[in-house]
């Protein structure tokens, strides 16, 4: 994905994402985007193949109460 | 006595269980209030005055009879429109939701019932504590009691509005990136951001899982301690919940700070966002305060704000588009301008983006204990006073950095207080942020300042002869 994604680029990717949009949304959407791309793209990626995984599952969260 | 809309919980609480005021009166005068005057501020979007009426009249028969249960029994208290309320509308702003009655509380309403409160009504926030302010959804956005025309900040603005303009004493309302904070600091009273995990959010509509904090809005810190109390504690319904002891907040308000050491986070507020100059003229005068009672200031060094902003704002719009996909698929248009703006590019953003974002926020958040481990509290302002209530492009969500925002992700506890006010009357805002788990050395800051200054004798000023 480029820094400043095409229009086609976000109508299929919105397609994929299930959203079939009318056009006046569908603008509202592709500059929603690339406000979120640019975020996107700011961070790091390329991290180690043994990184610690983003989520971690905790077994005692799903304990019964009072063990 | 005082204007009784205008006491504290403290105060209120001592009140009541010294048979000097009873809880009926108090919530007449509360009810009374809200029917004259929030038709010029919209914070209350549900009000429940029968079931208020009931309630305080079952507390004062129980405190005649053995006195008062928790310091909250027999006091008034509402809710941001996203805690659930069995039998009662929760709307979250929506259309969505106009018709949604739960048929069960959230955690926190349990117990504040539980504790023998007194339920005035619901209030309004933004469109599902995100998106705002907003025209288009169900109803009007509150407004800021300091002047009408200015706005509340949001998402929790019907909270803080009606503490600040003296509808009720206490509420609670959510801070995924500064509601609570935010709007506490506009309306010039004082709001919690507990630490991640201390509150639950059980029965609370979701904003963003992974960042959502339930918590307090008052008057004062000392009131937030009373609130803290009662709403803590583990909760195995909530995933997020921590099973950690409850400390007692309100003991630990000991008026002292001699010895404390604050970091002020100097890279944020000399380059990455600077404030304007007289909010950090106000900033730096509540620095002396402190210095004044015994507590030392030093520089410390966080990551740069936009970074804590990326991962936060790149998790949010991914976690809300999940929250709401089937109607953004199915029926977009029921959402309002702004909400919809905010969240419908979260179906865009990929797996492997979205944890790349739980990554960094990892990081970030190791780097903030890294810093909290060499103070014992992080100050900064709130943010700057609040501005005129008007639309918001809703891109600016996604191009503007927060000094709130890094205390969701690092899950740490942030308090906002009142710290003075700007020339145009409006309240000027600190932030005072802790170590995990460490609620109550924040709480006791946020006190010992209070006390130390003029700023909880000042109210706004509403007259009943205005109108809408």
């Amino acid at each position: 994905m480029t820094n400043t994604p095409s229009h086609d680029e976000i109508v299929l990717l919105a397609r994929q994402a299930g959203l079939d949009l009318p056009p006046e949304y569908l603008s509202e959407l592709i500059e929603a985007y690339r406000n979120v791309r640019r975020m996107i793209d700011r961070i790091p990626t390329g991290r180690p193949r043994g990184d610690e995984p983003a989520h971690v599952f905790v077994p005692a969260t799903f304990m019964p109460s009072g063990e | 006595m005082t204007d009784l809309a205008f006491l504290s919980i403290t105060e209120a609480a001592r009140l009541i269980a010294t048979r000097q005021l009873s809880p009926v009166e108090l919530t007449e005068a509360y009810l009374t209030r809200i029917e004259a005057l929030d038709h010029l501020l919209d914070s209350f979007v549900t009000l429940t005055a029968e079931r208020a009426r009931a309630e305080a009249k079952a507390a004062e028969a129980t405190i005649m009879a053995s006195g008062p249960i928790s310091r909250m029994h027999g006091i008034p208290y509402c809710l941001k429109d996203i805690y659930e309320t069995a039998g009662i509308r929760t709307t979250a702003m929506s259309k969505l939701l106009a018709d949604n009655v739960p048929t069960r509380d959230s955690f926190c309403q349990e117990k504040l019932v539980a504790a023998g409160g007194v339920l005035l009504g619901k209030n309004a926030t933004w469109e599902f504590a995100h998106g705002g302010p907003s025209w288009d959804i169900l109803f009007p956005p509150a407004r800021n009691p300091w002047n009408r025309a200015y706005s509340p900040a949001g998402s929790s603005s019907g909270s803080a509005t009606a503490v600040a303009a003296g509808f009720a004493p206490a509420t609670l309302g959510s801070d995924t990136g500064g509601s609570i904070r935010g709007p506490a600091a506009a309306c010039g009273i004082s709001g919690l951001k507990p630490t991640y995990g201390l509150v639950s959010r059980r029965g609370v509509i979701p904003n963003c899982f992974s960042h959502d904090h339930a918590g307090p809005l008052a008057w004062t810190s000392e009131d937030l301690a009373i609130l803290m109390q009662i709403i803590s504690g583990h909760d195995p319904e909530d995933p997020g919940s921590a099973n950690v002891p409850v400390p007692d907040f309100t003991a630990a308000l000991t008026g002292d700070v001699k010895g404390i050491v604050i970091g002020v986070p100097v890279s944020w507020l000399e380059e990455d966002d600077p404030p304007k100059p007289a909010t950090k003229a106000g900033f730096d005068a509540a620095l002396e305060v402190f210095r004044g009672l015994g507590c030392s200031v030093r520089p410390v060094k966080l990551p740069p704000l936009r970074q804590f902003d990326d991962a936060k704002k790149t998790i949010a719009v991914a976690e809300l588009f999940t929250i709401h996909a089937k109607d953004l698929r199915s029926r977009p248009e029921m959402f309002g301008a702004s909400l919809r703006y905010r969240i419908i590019a979260g179906g865009l953003v990929r797996a492997e983006e979205y944890i790349n974002a739980m990554r960094m926020r990892t990081d970030l958040a190791r780097a903030m204990q890294g810093v909290m481990e060499t103070v014992d509290v992080v100050m900064l302002p709130t943010s700057e006073p609040a501005g005129k209530l008007e639309p918001v492009p809703p891109s600016s969500l996604f191009t503007r950095s927060s000094f709130t925002t890094p205390f969701n992700v690092g899950g740490n506890p942030a308090l906002s207080v009142c710290c003075g006010f700007a020339e145009n009357g409006m309240p000027f805002s600190l932030q005072i942020a802790g170590q995990l788990f460490d609620d109550a050395t924040v709480l006791r800051v946020g006190d010992a300042y209070e006390k130390a200054t003029p700023w909880r004798n000042q109210r706004p000023f509403l007259a009943v002869t205005e109108t809408a």
